[in-house]
């Protein structure tokens, strides 16, 4: 039940009836009679329950950009309604205009447009729909929430994909040099052209250019169809705050990044993903279906406050094939989170593939060492100092193991991690 | 900047007192009409005596002091009582004649106190109000008379049966009297309703002055009676509600009801509260920042000097490429390369170097550090 703004209009009304006749007898009546129009306007008021809802699937839509949830509301009743219907989003969604103005007639059905824009990545829910029916005189409402179930699927954004173009154009360059210094396992023969000036005269082909008046040289293809591994840990270290975002999303948009780059560069790509156990476990399809794929398997990961079996993840990487494989660890560089976790299981790693590190390195932590003015900030920088140097020592350590680190900044991290994978593709490591 | 253009360049306004008084002429004019309103204030003082209307020491128009000095030179012992406690001191009772001015300031209690410290006496009430009327028992509210003509006695009182007032207005009191109704005597006690005939301004017309002399020159002694609010106690004089009409008690009550609904109206929402499942928010240099704190509480300083020690010849030998050479080689090379003495980088740099000895030691090593890693990255 709610009352509507006629109610304390009416009361008020009684200022009059207290004027004409003083006394608190007239109180009391006057009250008496607000009550009894109230009651029998309630009781008059169509009953919200006869109403039926549908919800049309809103899908998944990218963070932050628009998308609109419809609401079919029907009147299967006799009765026109009129009335107010709200449809609840939680907050993130962004739901704005959710508040729709009823006028139903006998049978007729409406669709109610709520905009969305979501603020967060993962499953937004809706969370009931409220209507409030007016009774014939306007005071008292009936109010019912009813729980009609839909979602919005909201999507990591991508913020890297502006780097792609760059990157795309330099993997272009490496198609069909000549000088690629390093022949690598993967590394294809491609053909014979003409030596012009400045190719590598490592890379000329001796026996060909005998049978010609030309020097030739061999060109390389970068190598193809090579398997590239993202593992992305969920656990405690990746929901720390770096400038208000969530190391895993920045460990997320890099992981896009490099799966993009790669299925053009013609790789096949696999992600895991997981803490405790693995939560989220993809198989590459065709090329082009990656990106969307992957966001749509990170879209509901969230961080566990639990540390990370690295056990059970390096047993999901083996469980896509024992090809050699490029395998991404996306997890902070958390000196006691990797030694007592990730060191252990890194040789079975290491024996079968090229393992990369990419960290989210915390820019804060530069700031508090170097700010060094009152007893409180040495004090901090001393203690930033030491985290920065178990941080290189573990780093050294994980190279030492033949592990490279990428650590950078939440905005860097994605451009450096395709660059690396680029570099490793020109000298043929993959 | 020259001698010569020293003095031109100086602001044309900044001597003189024209400049000074053009630039203050607000404030001077403000200061100007609070002396003058402080100095009238001042002359108009000493103007200022008794002004209470009909009080027997007010020479002004509308003060009684005419009549209260005649009827001294007549020989009437004539007091003045100006609070209850004085009007109890005097004593009044048989052969007294009480009259009561300013009778408006007079309370509940006061009037009770006024009752009983002038038993026996002949009470006179000067222009009673309604609930002084009341209270007096002789409920009934002064009705109109018109003023200006002369009024004839009208009564068989033989004090007055001859004579004739005229005064500007002039109330009539319940129950019968002389002069229309103004003058009503029942037992001990009247009431006056019109009291300009005692003031000084209009005493002399018709035969006002007689009737004053007449009313109150009874007896040997008069007390004049000037109550005052101070005398009053607790709820005592006129109650709010009693002025107020009958409606507004349930008017506000019907407002707290309407204001009630507006609550109950705006409070009630459309449905629950919208609820976000949060994320964890763990701040990623919270442990750092806690590790900092946990240095400052146990006071280590030695150890946090060694650790930045340690930091600063990592980023050192990393800068000059020395790799990993003996701490003496490091010493040795960074005191060449930014120019001081080996000693000195020593005991900055080394892990041998001095323990600073108080918290201002470590923050000024920390700085020198700093300082130092700069140099070297400059040179």
């Amino acid at each position: 039940m709610a009352i509507t703004g006629r109610v304390p209009l009416l009361v008020l009304l009684g200022l009059v009836a207290v004027v004409l006749r003083p006394g608190a007898g007239t109180v009391w009546l006057w009250l008496l009679l607000v009550l009894l129009l109230g009651l029998a306007d309630w009781l008059l008021a169509p009953r919200p329950a006869a109403l039926t809802f549908v919800r049309r699937p809103v899908g998944t839509v990218r963070q932050g950009h628009p998308a609109q949830a419809v609401l079919v509301v029907a009147n299967p009743t006799g009765r026109t309604m009129r009335g107010v219907v709200r449809d609840a989003w939680q907050p993130t969604a962004g739901a704005t205009g959710d508040r729709h103005r009823l006028r139903l007639g006998p049978g007729d059905r409406a669709a109610l447009v709520t905009r969305l824009q979501p603020v967060r990545r993962g499953e937004l829910r809706a969370l009931g729909v409220t209507v409030r029916l007016p009774g014939p005189l306007g005071l008292v409402a009936r109010q019912r929430t009813v729980d009609v179930a839909g979602s919005v699927r909201s999507l990591p954004p991508f913020d890297s994909r502006k780097h792609l173009p760059s990157r795309l154009a330099r993997l272009r360059d490496l198609d069909g040099r000549a000088a690629v210094r390093v022949r690598g396992q993967g590394t294809e023969f491609d053909s014979l052209r003409e030596y012009v000036r400045g190719d590598d005269v490592r890379s000329i082909d001796w026996r060909a250019s005998a049978r010609t008046s030309n020097v030739v040289v061999r060109t390389w293809q970068p190598e193809r169809d090579r398997r590239v591994v993202l593992v992305l840990d969920t656990s405690r270290t990746s929901a720390g705050r770096v400038d208000d975002v969530p190391r895993l999303d920045s460990a997320m948009d890099a992981a896009l990044l490099l799966a993009a780059l790669a299925a053009r560069a013609g790789d096949r790509v696999d992600f895991v993903a997981g803490d405790r156990r693995v939560r989220s476990r993809l198989r590459s399809a065709g090329v082009r279906q990656v990106s969307a794929d992957l966001q749509d398997a990170m879209a509901e990961l969230e961080p566990v406050i639990a540390e990370a079996d690295w056990d059970a993840l390096a047993g999901a990487v083996q469980g896509f094939g024992r090809q050699r494989a490029l395998v991404v660890l996306l997890t902070p560089l958390e000196p006691s989170a990797v030694e007592e976790g990730l060191l252990p299981v890194l040789p079975v790693l290491t024996r079968h593939h090229r393992v990369v590190l990419a960290s989210v390195r915390d820019p804060a932590l530069d700031r508090l060492a170097t700010t060094r003015t009152t007893l409180e900030e040495v004090y901090d920088a001393a203690a930033a100092e030491h985290a920065g140097q178990r941080r290189r020592r573990t780093a050294d350590l994980l190279t030492r193991l033949g592990v490279d680190v990428v650590d950078a900044e939440a905005d860097r991290l994605p451009p450096a991690l395709a660059d690396h994978y680029l570099s490793l593709k020109a000298r043929g490591l993959l | 900047m020259s001698a010569a253009t020293a003095p031109a360049s100086a602001p044309p306004a900044a001597g003189g007192p024209t400049g000074w008084v053009r630039r203050h002429r607000a404030a001077l004019v403000v200061a100007a009409f609070v002396l003058l309103a402080l100095g009238v204030a001042l002359l108009t003082r000493g103007e200022q005596g008794n002004t209470t209307p009909y009080d027997p020491a007010n020479a002004g128009e509308d003060g009684a002091r005419a009549v209260a000095r005649v009827l001294a030179e007549e020989g009437v012992d004539v007091e003045t009582a100006r609070s209850a406690d004085e009007l109890a001191e005097a004593g009044a009772g048989a052969g007294t004649a009480v009259v009561v001015t300013s009778a408006d300031e007079l309370g509940e209690s006061t009037v009770d106190r006024l009752r009983d410290d002038t038993r026996g006496a002949r009470l006179v009430v000067v222009d009673p109000g309604p609930e002084l009327l009341r209270l007096l028992d002789r409920p009934g509210s002064p009705g109109s008379v018109d003023g200006g003509d002369p009024i004839e006695a009208g009564c068989d009182d033989p004090l007055f049966g001859d004579l004739r007032i005229e005064v500007d207005q002039a109330g009539a009191m319940p129950g019968s009297g002389c002069f229309a109704d103004t003058l009503v005597t029942t037992g001990d006690l009247t009431l006056l309703g019109a009291p300009q005939l005692l003031t000084n301004d209009q005493v002399l017309r018709a035969d006002n002055a007689a009737v004053a002399l007449r009313l109150l020159g009874q007896d040997e002694r008069l007390v004049w009676y000037v109550p005052s609010y101070a005398d009053l106690v607790g709820d005592d004089g006129v109650g709010l509600r009693s002025l107020l009409p009958g409606w507004v008690l349930p008017g506000v009550w019907v407002l707290g009801l309407a204001g009630l609904a507006l609550v109950l109206w705006r409070g009630r929402r459309l449905g629950p509260l919208a609820i976000e499942p949060l994320p964890v928010v763990v701040r990623a240099i919270e442990t750092t920042r806690s590790r900092g704190r946990l240095y400052r509480r146990s006071g280590d300083r030695a150890h946090a000097a060694a650790t930045l020690r340690a930091a600063t010849r990592a980023r050192v030998r990393a800068r000059m490429r020395l790799g990993t050479a003996e701490e003496t080689t490091l010493v040795r090379d960074v005191a060449r390369h930014v120019g001081r003495t080996e000693a000195e980088v020593g005991d900055l740099l080394g892990s041998t170097g001095r323990v600073p000895g108080s918290d201002r030691d470590l923050i000024s090593l920390a700085n020198a550090l700093a300082a130092l890693e700069e140099e070297v990255r400059r040179s």
